[in-house]
């Protein structure tokens, strides 16, 4: 069956919501310096001082601009987001294909490697890994890569094998193709919407998880982080500052997050088709009909 | 020996019309001589008779005697009397002005001069009657007579001197089954005790009458043996495509005609062009006859080859045993269908044939070498065509890329070749090559298009043996009709030999020449397509026929559990079941 997966969700209003969100959210990051007259790290001088002309959000109290290092913060949830996606689907793609194309002991030598890291305590390990080592955002990625791909590379496998045994490659076969070919003509475009979705998951996570350690206090001290800044407002909660210190953070998270769950709701939607309950349902009543 | 023609050659011209033809006839012997109009059978017949133009070279000895560069008189003493010959054409063979039995006692009269007027026509009267003309009929004109009668009249006339060899031209064209029934009785009885040679295209008259038969193509013989075997088993590319182009009535194969026209005067074999297995010696060299079993055969390659053996192969799935012991051979040019229910084993043959499953045992031998190792040569000779051609055409790729990819696959030819060879491949399986077409992708043709596509693929690396997994299956009838045809005429065209698996008998029964039935994994039974069909041996076959009949009571009331007949086939050897079931 041929899903045309982009084109599907083009025409989904959660997806165009989630997009819509994410854009926000770029281009907050993209151009930061235009949309803020301070650097995040300027000490203006007035603590706690509340929203105005000169600090949309007020300032928190070390007398930083909150807006400059909001937006300043997208950057980093971004840049965690985008190369835990990177590396993490790679790793994925690379072990869960490898895995079920090769097959034997390399399989299942890769799978209990997975498994192994699945039953991880994930953020115990990171805190403890993170504390031993500085804390840097390189890291951090890398730290937060390693424990997403595993569930990746579990999906990858299952399809990849469930792919092996479909008529169009065991046609390619019948031409003499080898590994290669079938591998690049045939399984990674027949991945790629899977892959997707990976990478999209494990952005979400990504993003989440920076947050939550950076809250945590597991942070690299030189970078602004949204987790970092939420967890000093808290500080302050008998303050009335968490109204314009706490909250737009929280609401930028969410709105991250929302973002890309929407489109990666949306893209699974397109791709599997026995998500469409409604359609379904209207096709098996116009069945009926005609029956 | 009383007729042995060496080596005859006969030229009208610069054409050589006979190219070196070795035949010997015994008393008592008949010998069909088969082919196509223009073949050189009449003028063989002819050259016989010392009747045909042209010039002649070679050696024709009848009963020891040289019969070139004896004088034309002593010729027209043979004619007659010891050779005489049957015409083709009815209507200008007897002279429309003279009676009958006037014309029969003219022939009696030349080659005994002794003879009176009186007993020449008396003895004319007789031989009519011996041929079922009465006494009134041999008083007529020929035009008062029937085709049929003008027939017989004919053969009386070439019998009343009791001839040593008669040739019979085309005795039964343009008669009724009837009346063709009627002659051929009468034939039978003539040709008795004589040298026979029959020139027809009729393959049911050569049957009927020769007991030997020599297939003739531009002048050269290309196969000749006992009638019979000849029919059953052609083993010339040439003479297959005679039977299968002949409407036999127990023919179950849709007709199918040889492409090309004959040329005369081809250096090498005459056959060459149209032969679908010719390789580059048989542009070059003529084939000498060579004789196995009884069987001569002009062909550089043996006759058909035999493209096609699998020797004892087994494989488990899943510690079941999917095949066992089976064996199965296919010649070029041939559709095998493998019928039998689903879950006897088809598809995994075929799958294990191209490599998919990893046989446990056996041999799959390829053109008589023994397929170790699937490379891209193996793939290049031996295709597959799978059951659902929305699955096996990948709805990523556009009907361009599909129709490339093999090329691909195996590197063959510059981009620019390889665009030209899809076109040409999607031309041959009858699908338009504008760029419209090259663009679409596979959701947006109908299922026809994608089998077609599906084919295309198949056929873009040029194999001899395609394996069709139920190619229509997923198909309404009339389409699959079209796709039907199309393999045939592939088959035609390029030799290709088919091994069809499906499950529809009646499907099987119009598209090939041999079947196979297939259970638990074996093969139960194998034969030519009619003769499987009209005379199921074995009790699985019986019962699938049956039911592909509608006959679901196996004839006798009694209704064939499945199970009855699994329960006879799980133990083979235990004959004495099959004999209390039969």
């Amino acid at each position: 069956m041929h899903i045309d997966a982009l084109g599907e969700i083009s025409h989904d209003p959660l997806a165009k919501a989630g997009a819509l969100m994410l854009v926000v959210i770029a281009g907050l990051a993209i151009f930061a310096p235009l949309l803020s007259g301070y650097s995040p790290h300027d000490y203006t001088g007035n603590i706690f001082s509340p929203p105005d002309r000169d600090h949309p959000l007020g300032t928190d109290s070390m007398g930083q601009d909150i807006w400059a290092r909001l937006l300043y913060g997208a950057r980093t949830s971004l840049l965690v987001a985008g190369a835990v996606a990177l590396i993490s689907s790679s790793l994925s793609v690379l072990v869960g294909a490898s895995a079920a194309l090769v097959g034997g002991l390399y399989e299942r030598l890769c799978m209990r490697i997975i498994d192994a890291l699945i039953s991880l305590p994930t953020i115990i390990v990171m805190i403890l890994v993170a504390a031993y080592l500085r804390p840097s955002l390189p890291l951090l990625i890398l730290l937060i890569s390693l424990f997403s791909w595993p569930g990746g590379a579990r999906i990858i496998r299952s399809q990849v094998l469930s792919l092996k045994q479909r008529m169009h490659i065991n046609a390619s076969r019948t031409f003499g193709a080898g590994k290669g070919h079938i591998i690049s003509k045939h399984i990674i475009p027949d991945l790629s919407p899977i892959i997707c979705a990976l990478m999209m998951q494990d952005a979400r996570r990504a993003v989440f998880m920076e947050a939550g350690l950076a809250f945590l206090g597991v942070s690299d001290p030189t970078v602004i982080s949204w987790g970092k800044m939420m967890n000093q407002a808290l500080a302050f909660t008998y303050l009335d500052v968490w109204q314009w210190w706490l909250v737009p953070i929280g609401l930028a998270l969410s709105a991250t997050l929302i973002g890309i769950s929407f489109l990666s709701f949306s893209l699974e939607t397109a791709l599997d088709p026995r998500l469409r309950r409604e359609e379904s349902t209207e096709e098996s009543i116009s069945v009926a009909r005609l029956a | 020996m009383t007729l042995s023609i060496r080596n005859l050659r006969l030229s009208f011209g610069k054409t050589e019309i006979l190219r070196g033809i070795d035949l010997d006839l015994e008393m008592g012997d008949c010998l069909a001589l088969v082919g196509e109009s223009g073949a050189g059978k009449s003028t063989l017949g002819l050259s016989v008779m010392g009747l045909s133009r042209g010039s002649a070279s070679g050696e024709i000895c009848f009963k020891g005697r040289s019969l070139f560069g004896i004088s034309a008189e002593e010729f027209r003493e043979l004619r007659g009397a010891e050779m005489a010959m049957v015409f083709q054409n009815v209507e200008d063979a007897l002279d429309p002005v003279q009676r009958i039995a006037d014309q029969i006692a003219e022939a009696i009269k030349v080659h005994s001069s002794s003879t009176r007027a009186r007993d020449a026509s008396r003895l004319a009267v007789r031989h009519l009657s011996n041929v079922g003309l009465n006494k009134d009929k041999a008083g007529m004109y020929p035009h008062q007579l029937s085709g049929g009668e003008k027939q017989r009249a004919l053969i009386a006339m070439a019998l009343v001197n009791d001839p040593d060899l008669l040739i019979l031209d085309e005795p039964t064209a343009s008669l009724d089954a009837l009346t063709k029934a009627d002659i051929i009785e009468l034939l039978r009885s003539a040709i008795v005790g004589r040298m026979c040679m029959v020139i027809t295209h009729d393959l049911s008259l050569a049957a009927s009458l020769a007991e030997r038969m020599a297939v003739l193509y531009a002048g050269r013989i290309m196969e000749m043996g006992r009638t019979e075997e000849i029919l059953k088993g052609p083993r010339h590319p040439y003479t297959r495509g005679l039977i299968r182009s002949y409407p036999a009535m127990d023919a179950t194969k849709d007709l199918q005609g040889i492409l090309g026209q004959m040329v005369h005067g081809l250096p090498g074999c005459p056959f060459h062009q149209r032969c679908t297995q010719r390789i580059d010696i048989c542009s070059l060299e003529v084939p000498k006859q060579t004789e196995k079993e009884g069987r001569i055969i002009a062909c550089h390659r043996g006759g058909i080859v035999p493209l096609l053996e699998i020797k004892a192969l087994s494989l488990t799935l899943d510690c079941y045993p999917v095949l066992r012991d089976l064996n199965i051979s296919l010649c070029e040019g041939e559709t095998v269908a493998l019928v039998g229910e689903s879950g006897s084993g088809k598809t995994s043959l075929s799958k294990a044939i191209m490599g998919l499953y990893e046989p446990d045992r056996g041999a799959v031998i390829l053109e008589g070498r023994r397929v170790e190792k699937r490379d891209s040569a193996f793939y290049s000779r031996v295709q597959m065509i799978f059951q659902n051609p929305r699955e096996s055409v990948s709805h990523r790729m556009n009907v361009l890329n599909a129709v490339i990819e093999p090329l691909l696959v195996q590197k063959k030819g510059s981009h620019e070749q390889r665009l030209q060879r899809a076109k040409k491949v999607l031309s041959m399986v009858e699908l338009p090559i504008d760029d419209d077409f090259l663009k679409r992708y596979p959701h947006q043709l109908s299922g026809g298009e994608v089998q077609r596509v599906a084919i295309a693929r198949a056929l873009a690396l040029g194999p001899k043996l395609l394996i069709a997994d139920e190619p229509t299956s997923a198909l309404d009838p009339s389409v699959q009709a079209k796709i039907l045809k199309l393999l045939m005429n592939l088959q035609d065209r390029m030799g290709l030999a088919i091994l069809f698996i499906t499950h529809d008998i009646a499907l099987a029964r119009k598209i090939s020449d041999r079947m196979a039935v297939m259970q638990s994994g074996r093969i139960v039974e194998e034969g030519a397509t009619n003769q499987l069909l009209s005379h199921p041996s074995h009790p699985y076959t019986r019962r699938l026929v049956d039911c592909a009949s509608g006959r679901y009571d196996g004839g006798n009331g009694d209704i064939i559990l499945d199970r009855d007949v699994a329960e006879l086939i799980a133990e083979p050897g235990d004959q004495s079941a099959l004999e209390k079931y039969c």
